[in-house]
This record gives structure tokens, C-alpha cells and sequence, in this order.
């Protein structure tokens, strides 16, 4: 059959050569006659297709094809032309890891240098939901610049129980198809359970511990012996020239108890990346006079991030950064730019789930709006090929921004929301796969009647109501306040109490210019508002809304942060006026009230407060979820100011930015670590004991 | 007849890094069903080069030979035989 497929064409692929025969087919090059590239052509054998199902292997082809990372070979395409089911893959020209692995014998750089690209390559796809279940030698391929390419992801086909049994009873000698699968499979694989993530990290510590000795470590010359070493017993130790880390890490891959291993690829590379001594953190030594430590890892290098990091996410008008730092907030690493050149009006990270995903919107100029996503801290993003979030056709509309990513509630970790311009709502059930217009929103009677704000009309602050789930508060520039209180059926405009400047009418039932909108998750009655001129409070979901603004310099300004645990603390930064969008008298002042809107107080401490003409987008300030709380906030000037005692003194993180619209921060859990905490009315026990023994130092400092 | 789509760097990630694509239409076809071709060809041009209502982008300008096809009839312009399309985004910036 091979010899006869040279020169044909399947569809508009022209069978150059044969690379190569595996148990699911033929491999081929092939010439791409439309787009003149060369790519491999995977024929499936027959008895594959029928063992699996058509169905079920178009399935996952399709699937596996949705995959884009630097290390996994991009699936082109899935066809079926006649009887022939066929995968067109990436060409990759090198060799497997188990061919370079005899030409070099074993070498601890190999390990760690394709280790951390194979478990970075894993991680993409677990992402995912897709796992690879027949990771071994032959399926590594590295290029001649040192890159590795995992093939075949999703594609391979889960082992009858039948032919498990046959292979692990087996006393012939290991000559089946099977031969370069079985000494890769994790246990729970070998007692017939379905392989997952956790068997593709078996798989890699047999990849690893191979790598690393120049052996396989669970050896025998039947069937029946490789699957009981691998059942029963530990791997032989590794030579002594493997250092103790890498060990540890090989060993770790390599327990039998899945609950033992580690639970994510994620990890691997990690802990694979400190080994080599290459972990990005700043190489200033940390003194606290010298200000802020902060290293701009340049050349588009990547975060790492450990449990427990701070993540802060700082979308610009030219691109997005990254920053990292412990829990300590003394050191900053900046990664970045991601997407450079194209507008970041939102990001957001979500961590329910046990995921690890950063959300982003890009706006390009000419090519239109994407919202991508990325799980593995932006070493890699999605680029869809089509866009998720667009207009119905017969709505005439177009996307022109995503201003707001927003997460669902926590019991409810497969929906986001998107508010977007011309203003309207998006909703996601599925974790951001697809998303549909909020119709009812769209429809309004009032929605012709909104008129533009100075950046354009859209939807730009999105707050679920984290008690009731049929409620929701939207706001938009300039139509102001809805609510809905039946799950999106119907929305109410919710204005009462705000007043309008740039209408005859000041006190109209909608058209507002509301900037932002908060609320507390244990007093989800009360609502805080900066608008476009006046701060307000709610004490009755928007029913009607009373002015809190005394003792701010101005009552005009954009953005407004929540504090995490106290219901009655809310963060503004207030600028002079509509014209003169600027910090007043060139001061760069926080306000924050601590008793719901009854008065506020000015934080300055460390903050320029001579010639400072800044101005702080809606979306420009945020905080995390530590004690103390940390505070931050960016500059339309690219200037970047974090607190880390809840506002009372700040330092400059980073400067020379573009000019900053987005800032998010986060707190990273990951595993095992415990969740964050459910909100309790009381201030945490944790918090309490750090205030008992601040007050006792203080007492005994005086 | 054949068609020629110069394609600006920015879209090569969906061009499999070409800058031109030559693509074998109907004779007569006019730009849109060009394009359509085009997007069969190379998924994920679409949604960059037309908004989800169809139109061209703003900040896009497509060129049949030395001119503007939005001189020319837009995306009914008709494509001479071997035509050369060009897709180049437009002065703009910010």
C-alpha cells in the first residue's frame, strides 16, 4: 500500500514520500499544493479506524488541532477522502528524543532543557482537557535548532482492556506493535483504567529518568516482566552523576499512588526550571532604601510563578505586562510586552477550578478584537481563527473593544462575562469556548437613546450580584445603571439620585455616565458608584443612590477598588475635573473611606505630590487578597504604584510603561494550597491575631 | 484563472508564514468570492480582514493591482485574470 500512494493526491495534498509506519498508520511527506508547504500526512491504517470509530477519532483529531503551542506539532487538518481518514501535521524535520538519545547517551542538560519544554507542552494541553496517553520516546521529536515538538496529542486511541491483559501476560518476547508503548504506561493504565493527566506524568518521569540514565526504568524481555516492575516495583536508582534535584523529580513523576505524583505539568517545569538555575527573578540584592526592585525581563522572557506568588496583570494601550512577586511584594519581575502594539482594555485571571488562566482582550487597530486566553502564565496564548465573542449578523453591529472580563461566581466556575463596545453584554457557560449576546440588554428600549462618553458607547463594569443569582448590575457609558433581577429576561435602569451635568435634565431615568460600580459579597445590598462627576452609595441595589462625596478634592474620577474584607472600605483616586483629567494641584493622592462613604481620608505617603499631572483609568486599580491587603494602581502616564500595607504608604514598582488602562492583581493557589477563604462578616481569625500582636509591638515600641 | 494575494506580515501566522498565496478561481469571480476562497484556504484571515458583519475593516485597505477597491466597487470589484490582491493595513496608529 505505501509504495502505491507516492505521487497521489489526497484532496490537495500531493504523498511525496514515506517518513515513516507506526501501529495507527503510515506517515508521509506530502506537498500542500494550495499554500505550497510541505507537511506529514498521517494515513490511518483501516483496522485503527474501525477499532475507534470515525466518530470518535474525528473527534479528537479536531480537538488536538485546536492546539497551538511552541512545543506540540500543530495539526493542520483532519479529512476523510473515500475510505482513507487521513491527519495532516506540521512537517518537523529532526529526530526523536529515543534516536538522539542513542547517538549522545544520556546527558542531565537534555533532561532539563527538553524536559521543561515537554511538561510545558503537557500543560498547554491539560489545559485543555486534552491529554496525550502514549507520551514516549519516539513521540518527542527535536528540531535541529534544539526545539521539542510532541506529537501526536489526543490522537492516541485508549487500549482495549482485552489487549492490556494480552500484552501484560504476555511471556513472548516484546515484538508487538505495543512494544514502544507498554514500558511508558502508568500503572493505573496497566489495571485498565482510562489514562489522564496523571498517567502523561508517569509517562514523562519514564521520558525523564531514560534522559537522564540512558536506560528504561522499568526493564524486562516479556510483556508479563516490564508490567509487573512497572505494578510492583521502584525504579533502580539513577546513576550518582544525577543530581539529587533531579532525582527527586524523576522520583516524584514516578509514584505508583497518583495522589504521590505531582498533579500538574506545571509543576514538572517548575520544578525542571529551578533546576537549571535559570529561574527570572530579580538580581538586585534586596535592601529596602533603594526602592523598588524591579528587573524588565527583556527579549520577551516568562514568568514563573510558585504557589503564592502575586500576579498583577497590566493591560496597556500598546500591549500587556506581567508582574510577579512573593508574598512578600518587596521584588517585582515584569514580563512583557505580550501582544505589542495592539490595545489591553481588559484582562482577568481565573483560578477557579484548580485552572490557571489569564484572560485577555486584544485590540488591533486594523485586524479586529480577540479575547485569548493562556494557561501557563503567558508563555503561550490562544489565537482563535475565528472570534469567539461577534455580533449576530442580522444586529448589523460589529465588535470594536472588550473593555471588561469578568469572572461568574464561584459556584459557577464555567461562566464569564464580557462587556463590550457598542455597549453590550457577552455570556459564556463553557469556561469562554462560546459565548452569546445578552439579547435582553441588547434589545432595551433605552439603547438607542445612549449617547457615546468621550472613549466611545460600551459596557464596561459588569457586577453579579454574589448572593442572588438571578441578579446583575451593568453599567454603561453614558446610559448608566441596569439591573436585572430575573437571570438577564429583563433589565431595569437603576439611575435614581444620580445627577446628569451634560443633560437639561439632571436627574434623568437613564443616560448617566457611570464610571464604576462595587460591592461588598457580604453586603450585597449596598453598591458604591464613581460617576462622571459625584460618588455615591446604594443601599438598596440601586433603587436609589445618595451622595458620599465629603471630603474628597473632587468628586470626578474613574476607578473605585473594594477592599477585600471590609464592607465599609472603598479605594478612589480622584482626578480635577472632566476638562483638566489630572490629580488636582499635581498631587498624586488615594482616597479611601472606612465607614461606607461618611468621609474620606488621603493616602500620600510615598506618592509624588509636587508636579504630579496623572490620571488613573476605571480599570487602572485593584487589589489582592493578602494581609495586609496590597494595593495598585497605573498611570495613563505608564507609571505602576503598589501598596502593600493597604494604602498607607506606596512605591513605585515600575515606570515607562504605555499608557496603563488595565490593572489586575491575584494571588496564586495552587494544588493543595487552601482556597481562598469564604468570606466571614467578622474580620478572619488571621487577620485579628496579626492586629493583637501589631498593637502589642506598637505598645511596646512607645 | 489564477489569483494572488499578497499577505502583510501581521497575517502570516495563518498563511503558514507566506506572503503570497496563489489560489486557482472561476473565471470572472469577483473580489468577495476571492476572498472566500482565501478564507477556506487559510482559516482565521477571515474574522481579521472583515468585521462579523462583512464588511472591511476600516483600518484595512485591499488593493486589486495599483488601486483602492474601495474606489473600485469594493468587495464586488471584479479580478482581472491573473490578478494581484494586496491586503495591507492602512496608515493609522496611536
Amino acid at each position: 500500500m505505501a509504495a502505491t500512494m507516492i505521487g497521489q493526491t489526497l484532496d490537495h495534498y500531493r504523498i511525496v514520500s514515506q517518513l515513516g509506519e507506526g501501529g495507527m498508520g503510515v506517515v508521509y511527506r506530502a506537498r500542500d499544493e494550495v499554500l505550497n508547504r510541505d507537511v506529514a500526512l498521517k494515513l490511518l491504517a483501516p483496522g485503527t479506524v474501525d477499532r475507534v470509530g470515525r466518530g470518535h477519532l474525528l473527534r479528537e483529531a479536531q480537538t488536538a488541532s485546536s492546539l497551538s503551542h511552541p512545543n506540540i506539532c500543530t495539526i493542520h487538518q483532519v479529512g476523510q477522502t473515500g475510505d482513507d481518514f487521513y491527519v495532516v501535521m506540521e512537517l518537523i524535520e529532526g529526530r526523536s528524543l529515543t534516536d538522539l538519545l542513542t547517538a549522545t547517551g544520556p546527558s542531565m542538560e537534555t533532561v532539563s532543557r527538553y524536559g521543561t519544554q515537554i511538561a510545558d507542552a503537557l500543560a498547554h494541553a491539560h489545559g485543555r482537557g486534552i491529554v496525550h496517553r502514549d507520551l514516549k520516546g519516539s513521540n518527542v521529536m527535536v528540531t535541529a535548532e534544539g526545539r521539542v515538538k510532541v506529537l501526536d496529542f489526543g490522537l492516541a486511541t485508549r487500549l482495549e482492556r482485552e489487549e492490556i491483559s494480552e500484552l501484560t501476560l504476555s511471556y513472548d518476547s516484546l515484538e508487538s506493535k505495543l512494544v514502544g508503548t507498554l514500558p511508558y504506561m502508568a500503572p493505573e493504565v496497566l489495571r485498565g483504567q482510562k489514562g489522564d493527566h496523571l498517567s502523561d506524568l508517569w509517562a514523562l518521569g519514564v521520558l525523564l529518568y531514560e534522559a537522564a540514565a540512558g536506560k528504561l526504568p522499568f526493564r524486562g524481555n516479556t510483556g508479563f516482566e516490564v508490567s509487573s516492575a512497572i505494578l510492583r516495583e521502584p525504579p533502580p536508582p539513577l546513576p550518582a552523576a544525577v543530581p539529587y534535584g533531579l532525582a527527586a523529580v524523576i522520583q516524584r513523576c514516578l509514584m505508583k499512588e497518583r495522589v504521590e505524583r505531582y498533579q500538574q505539568a506545571s509543576e514538572v517545569r517548575a520544578a525542571l526550571e529551578t533546576l537549571q538555575g535559570a529561574v527570572l527573578q530579580s538580581r538586585h540584592p534586596s535592601e529596602e532604601t533603594r526602592g523598588p526592585r524591579t528587573l524588565v525581563l527583556r527579549g520577551m522572557q516568562h514568568l514563573t510563578v510558585k504557589n503564592g506568588d502575586v500576579l498583577l496583570l497590566v493591560g496597556t494601550n500598546k500591549g500587556a505586562f506581567l508582574l510577579k512577586s512573593s508574598r512578600d511584594r518587596t521584588r517585582w519581575d515584569v514580563a512583557g510586552p505580550y501582544f505589542h502594539g495592539q490595545g489591553i482594555y481588559a484582562m482577568a485571571y481565573d483560578g477557579r477550578n484548580g485552572r490557571h488562566r489569564l484572560w485577555v482582550s486584544t485590540n488591533s487597530l486594523m485586524w479586529g478584537t480577540f479575547l485569548r486566553s493562556s494557561d501557563d502564565f503567558g508563555r503561550s496564548w490562544t489565537n482563535p481563527l475565528e472570534a469567539t465573542i461577534r455580533f449576530p449578523a442580522e444586529s448589523g453591529a460589529s465588535l470594536r473593544n472588550i473593555w471588561q472580563i469578568c469572572l461568574g461566581r464561584n459556584d459557577e466556575p464555567q461562566t464569564l462575562y464580557c462587556g463590550v463596545e457598542p455597549a453590550a453584554l457577552f455570556e459564556s457557560r463553557d469556561g469562554g469556548e462560546s459565548w452569546s449576546l445578552a439579547r435582553a440588554l441588547y434589545d432595551h428600549p433605552h439603547r438607542p437613546r445612549w449617547m457615546p462618553s468621550n472613549g466611545g458607547l460600551f459596557l464596561h463594569t459588569i457586577v453579579p450580584d454574589p448572593g442572588a443569582k438571578e441578579r446583575m448590575y451593568v453599567a454603561v457609558s453614558a446610559g448608566g445603571v441596569y439591573r436585572t433581577e430575573d437571570s438577564g429576561s429583563t433589565w431595569q435602569a437603576r439611575n435614581t439620585g444620580i445627577r446628569v451635568v451634560f443633560l437639561p435634565e439632571k436627574y434623568p431615568e437613564f443616560g448617566q455616565c457611570v464610571h464604576k460600580i462595587v460591592l461588598h459579597e457580604s453586603r450585597p445590598e449596598r453598591l458604591f458608584l464613581q460617576n462622571h462627576w459625584g460618588l455615591y452609595r446604594s443601599d438598596n441595589r440601586g433603587d436609589s443612590w445618595q451622595d458620599i462625596a465629603r471630603g474628597v478634592p473632587s468628586d470626578f474620577g474613574f476607578t473605585m477598588v473594594m477592599h477585600p474584607y471590609d464592607p465599609d472600605c472603598v479605594y478612589i483616586l480622584p482626578v480635577e475635573s472632566d476638562e483638566f483629567r489630572c490629580t488636582p494641584e499635581g498631587h498624586l493622592r488615594v482616597y479611601r473611606t472606612r465607614n461606607a462613604g461618611g468621609s474620606w481620608d488621603s493616602l500620600e505617603r510615598g506618592l509624588p505630590q509636587k508636579g504630579a499631572y496623572e490620571t488613573v483609568l476605571r480599570d487602572a486599580m485593584s487589589s489582592d487578597s493578602l494581609h495586609q491587603v496590597g494595593i495598585y494602581f497605573g498611570t495613563r502616564s505608564g507609571k505602576l504604584y503598589a501598596s502593600r500595607d493597604e494604602g498607607k504608604s506606596w512605591k513605585k514598582i515600575v515606570e515607562g510603561l504605555p499608557q496603563i488602562v488595565c490593572v489586575k492583581a491575584a494571588v496564586i493557589q495552587m494544588d493543595e494550597a487552601p482556597k481562598a477563604r469564604p468570606y466571614s462578616k467578622a474580620k478572619p481569625a488571621a487577620v485579628r491575631k496579626t492586629l493583637a500582636a501589631k498593637s502589642v509591638k506598637r505598645q511596646k515600641r512607645r | 484563472m489564477q489569483v494572488s494575494f499578497n499577505i502583510p506580515g501581521p497575517l502570516r501566522g495563518f498563511t503558514a508564514n507566506r506572503s503570497a498565496v496563489q489560489l486557482e478561481l472561476k473565471e470572472g469571480a469577483d473580489l468577495l468570492s476571492a476572498l472566500l476562497d482565501l478564507f477556506r484556504a487559510c482559516p482565521g484571515l477571515r474574522d481579521r480582514i472583515l468585521t462579523e458583519s462583512g464588511e472591511l475593516r476600516h483600518h484595512v485597505n485591499i488593493f486589486v493591482e495599483n488601486e483602492n477597491v474601495r474606489y473600485t466597487g469594493g468587495l464586488t470589484t471584479p479580478l482581472p485574470v491573473g490578478a494581484e490582491v494586496s491586503i495591507v493595513p492602512a496608515i493609522s496608529g496611536g
